[in-house]
């Protein structure tokens, strides 16, 4: 019998290739080495071989022994291997459960900004939408009649007011009614933030909304000052829009306080081009007529108050562009955030 | 407010580059908005506050300039001219509606067009020229701020001018050719039978001047700033004139605009002045004292300032400043309305100074002594983030809606609160129901494509009596799917029903859930929630009649509507530790066929009556409900747990109890054991 020692070494080498569990190289291993393997098949063919080739297929025999041995020894250690590090997985598929909700953007900025001023000690309150022109003018020192309430233009309710005959109730144009409400019921200090719903009967456009959201705030003590609205604040704007955040206190007029002013940070820090200064909320001291209307005694009381917009806290820092977009709820944007 | 450089320069050279003034102007409260380049000119765009209608015309603004950069400011000089008084002339009815008014007569004008220069100016202000005499009114109200009005006096019935209420019927064409109804709350100016002009808005067409006119009849007047506004109101009319009635003109510059009017008008028309009438409701009066505490500046600003600044700053701003004990006694100008409390001055120091120069430290915040109740925030907080984990994304809808919405959403009898003024037709209500908003807004992505749809918000339903805060919540489309099933589901009851209950698990509160009816809500799953007899909410499949009303098609929708204002009371389950039981717990499987109408609800009772101390729990493991059971029939499997606290359970004292609740299962409810 001749036997092809290199043929038979190939075709062991490409079916040891191919073991890829325990079962296929006992299979392998009985093959070559088993009882009626071609190894003990190689040995018995001794017994028929010329006396000449005798050593030579001896050899081929235990050659091709101790390279099955071999190739069985490293499988061996490969299949374990494997077999301790479990099924093959295409980790690169999805997981399973769905994406995760989103909390809206106005609610997130809304939290944001309360949650900076109860850092600094201040108690949030919510106070009704559906207010009284005393609560929404009168007390804050806007008459009823007169050029300072067109910048609070005003949804009125087809429902009276019980306490004032012959007027109806209305939509909050502000929150600075929470102002009114809180200091009629409570006395200094006080250092409340007040975050909430408000409404003005604007025609809708990308920057104008007849609803949108207001958070306000108001210190009030025996000794409040000026100087100390600029610092609360200075630090409010570093924390919300970051460290590097330039700002400006520019003089306004607002009834309700005085002096008044209004903020306006620097459009660079945010990316924006087309101003320089970009206003994000209103301030000042309040205006002593206001603690005569919540019948505080006269003189005794300093306090600040400050509102700024959601909508535009939120469009400033994000880069959103039409005031639209977070009413619409498209799922594509509210996923963005 | 538009201001042109060039016209400015006429009274002061501020010496300041165009930027550098507008940040000035910007920085001391007067916003400049734009700036415009106009053929050399420069025409900067102001916000003028309504405290400030001083500064509503060029030299107002140049007063101002002055003060900022402590520069002179040179106006035009006026002189009250010797003439005939015209007692007749002028007649007031009432003259807390029209406290002064100057009417000036001249004869012989000639009217053409004014002079270039005058064009000009007007121009850059965005007026056209009409003529000589017209254009010297608005010239005139630019230059110093007072609306003023020419008749052609010929024209006038009477030849004299009666301020009074219109009457009811009486209309007007008004000089841009409209007719105008009027009516008593709007105020004209007539001649002995008819309106001749609406009282500080806009004159008549019949009077008007033309190139014909020989007699001129100058008004000057100021006019009840709270009856003006309401009138450009009911008429929907503003103009210059009446934009600066509103915020009230200076009493005194009545008499100096028809001065440097009368003046012009002579100058320029070649008329000759034939007398004056004047109509003066209350004494020339001065402006108040205030008193402002040299401590009160630097306690109320938080920055020190000395008296000799303080002085200097007010005095540039034209006013009068007394130094007596450790205080200022302040007189204002005239024209300076807005001041009238220490606060008032301590602000113009500020501006003066600088907001920038200000101090800036930070606050001492004491404790606030505000109770309140954290409940509300906890339950919300706790909802949001449930259902984020959930994946349902939160939606901020709008809180208007209007008629059709609430028709379409089977709630046409529900009475919503009505806007008085709605903005228009599409939200003239306040929502009663978060369902119809959430359903505009699922609508709004379905017919973008996006149809897997899980939304909740969080806002107000408004009554009558009161806002109420409710949190709905919107399932639709499919589950999110899991990719190793092959299945692909849809949501239904079951999803919500979860989400419901790991709500209430998350704030401690367990309600019952109870078969209802709901208008909008399918009969077959409406489910109401209960806690003590109290409803809390419901939620089940949007009827498929609104479905069809909302052009949903294809898709079941899934809502809940949760009172939380309702639930924000209720404590939640105090939190007390349960001692673990160290002792084996024997578990029991138990499959049943019941009549359907039988709820799973009777069995978990049933257990619990039989089960005493030792079962644990019932524990729900499947519904079958395919054709391997008998008709009418459906299958239920569930476990028991058994377990003590005490000991071990023996084997055969669980089966006794078991198979006893067994028994009174087929017992009470027709049960069959499979």
């Amino acid at each position: 019998m001749q036997w092809d020692f290199q043929d038979i070494h190939h075709q062991a080498q490409t079916e040891a290739q191919a073991i890829d569990s325990l079962q296929a190289l006992e299979a392998f291993r009985l093959k070559y080495l088993g009882k009626k393997g071609v190894v003990a098949a190689v040995f018995a063919s001794l017994g028929q071989a010329e006396p000449g080739q005798k050593a030579a297929i001896g050899k081929g025999a235990n050659d091709l022994r101790s390279l099955v041995e071999g190739l069985i020894a490293e499988k061996q250690t490969q299949v374990n291997a494997a077999k301790a590090q479990g099924e093959l997985v295409d980790i690169s598929l999805p997981g399973t459960g769905g994406a995760v909700g989103r909390t809206h953007i106005l609610t997130q900025t809304m939290q944001e900004i309360v949650a900076v001023f109860e850092q600094m000690g201040f108690v949030a309150v919510e106070t009704p939408e559906t207010e009284t022109e005393f609560h929404n003018f009168t007390g804050l020192n806007i008459p009823i009649d007169h050029p300072s309430r067109d910048a609070f233009d005003t949804f009125y309710l087809d429902a009276p007011d019980a306490s004032a005959r012959g007027r109806r109730l209305l939509l909050r144009s502000h929150t600075s009614p929470g102002q009114v409400r809180i200091m009629k019921e409570h006395k200094p200090p006080l250092a409340v933030i007040v975050p909430g719903r408000v409404y003005r009967p604007d025609a809708v456009d990308a920057s104008h909304s007849f609803m949108f959201h207001q958070v306000e705030g108001l210190l009030v003590d025996e000794k409040v000052q000026f100087s100390e609205l600029k610092g609360l604040l200075t630090e409010f704007c570093r924390r919300f829009f970051g460290p590097k955040v330039i700002m400006r206190f520019r003089p306004h007029f607002f009834p309700f306080t005085e002096p008044s002013a209004e903020v306006d940070i620097n459009a660079e820090i945010l990316g924006i081009q087309r101003k320089k200064w970009l206003e994000i909320l209103g301030c000042g001291m309040v205006n002593p007529k206001v603690f005569e209307a919540v019948g505080y005694p006269k003189g005794k009381y300093k306090g600040f108050a400050f509102g700024m917009g959601v909508e535009r806290m939120a469009m400033l820092k994000y880069g959103i562009n039409d005031i639209r977009l977070f009413y619409e709820n498209d799922v594509r944007f509210l996923k963005q955030f | 407010m538009k201001l042109s450089l060039n016209w400015l320069k006429d009274y002061i050279d501020p010496k300041l580059s165009t930027d550098e003034l507008v940040e000035r102007l910007t920085m001391a409260g007067l916003e400049v908005e734009t700036v415009e380049s106009v053929g050399g000119d420069a025409v900067l765009e102001i916000e003028v506050t309504p405290n400030r209608p001083d500064c509503l015309s060029i030299l107002g603004l140049a007063r101002e300039i002055g003060a900022i950069t402590d520069k002179a400011v040179k106006g035009p000089k006026t002189k009250t001219p010797k003439t005939a008084v015209l007692k007749n002339l002028i007649h007031i009815e009432n003259k807390e509606d029209c406290s002064r008014y100057i009417g000036t007569l001249i004869r012989d004008a000639q009217i053409k067009d004014a002079s270039a220069l005058m064009k000009q100016r007007l121009a850059s202000l965005g007026i056209n020229a009409i003529n000589n005499a017209v254009d010297i009114t608005n010239f005139v109200l630019m230059e110093m701020g007072q609306p003023l009005h020419v008749f052609d006096h010929d024209k006038l019935a009477g030849g004299k001018v009666i301020v009074r209420r219109a009457k009811e019927g009486e209309s007007i064409v008004t000089l841009d050719g409209i007719e105008r109804k009027l009516d008593p709350s709007i105020l004209v100016i007539a001649d002995s039978i008819k309106p001749v002009a609406i009282a500080g808005i806009m004159g008549g067409q019949a009077t008007e001047i033309t190139g014909k006119t020989k007699n001129i009849l100058l008004e000057s007047a100021h006019f009840d700033m709270g009856l003006i506004r309401r009138a450009t109101r009911t008429l929907g009319l503003r103009t210059d004139s009446s934009y600066r009635f509103e915020r009230d003109v200076n009493f005194e510059g009545v008499l100096t605009g028809a001065d440097r009017a009368t003046e012009l008008l002579l100058q320029l028309t070649a008329g000759h002045l034939a007398g004056r009438g004047e109509s003066l409701a209350k004494p020339k009066g001065t402006s108040p004292k205030v008193k402002v505490k040299m401590a009160d500046i630097g306690s109320l600003l938080g920055t020190e300032v000395t008296c000799v600044k303080a002085k200097t700053w007010l005095a540039r701003l034209g006013f009068n400043v007394r130094v007596s004990s450790a205080a200022l006694m302040v007189t204002p100008p005239n024209n300076r309305a807005d001041i009238r409390q220490d606060v008032d001055v301590i602000e113009e120091i500020a501006r003066m100074i600088g907001f920038d120069r200000l101090d800036s430290k930070m606050p001492l915040v004491k404790a606030v002594n505000i109770p309140v109740d954290k409940r509300p925030r906890e339950i919300k907080d706790n909802v949001r983030r449930v259902l984020t984990a959930g994946g349902i994304d939160e939606i901020i809808t709008h809180s208007m809606i209007n008629t059709k919405m609430l028709v379409k959403s089977n709630m046409a009898e529900i009475k919503a609160v009505r806007i008085f003024n709605p903005l228009n037709q599409d939200q003239e209500l306040m929502r009663p129901s978060m369902l119809p908003s959430m359903l505009q807004a699922a609508l709004t992505n379905i017919n973008r494509g996006q149809k897997d749809l899980r939304f909740f918000e969080i806002g107000k339903r408004y009554f009558l009596d009161g806002e109420k805060e409710t949190l709905g919540i919107l399932l639709t489309g499919r589950r999110s799917q899991d990719w190793r099933l092959s299945k692909k589901d849809t949501v239904e009851f079951f999803d919500l029903k979860g989400v419901l209950e790991r709500i209430f698990q998350s704030i401690g509160v367990y309600p019952l859930y109870e078969t209802n009816q709901f208008v909008v809500l399918d009969p077959g799953c409406a489910t109401s929630i209960m806690l003590n007899g109290k409803y809390l909410g419901s939620f089940g499949k949007v009827d498929r009649s609104i479905l069809k009303n909302w052009d949903i098609k294809n898709q079941d929708v899934y809502f809940a509507g949760v009172h939380l204002d309702e639930i924000y009371p209720l404590p939640g389950k105090p939190l007390k530790y349960q001692a673990i039981s160290e002792f084996p717990a024997i578990v029991r499987d138990v499959s049943l066929a019941v009549k359907k109408e039988v709820s799973y609800e009777k069995i978990e009772e049933i257990c619990a009556k039989q089960g005493g101390d030792i079962l644990r729990s019932v524990r729900f493991i499947e519904q079958y409900l395919g054709d391997k059971i008998q008709p009418g029939y459906k299958g239920l499997v569930f476990s028991c747990q058994y377990q003590s606290n005490s000991k071990t359970l023996r084997e055969d004292e669980v089966s006794a109890l078991h198979e006893c609740i067994l028994q009174a299962l087929v017992r009470d409810l027709g049960a069959i054991r499979r």
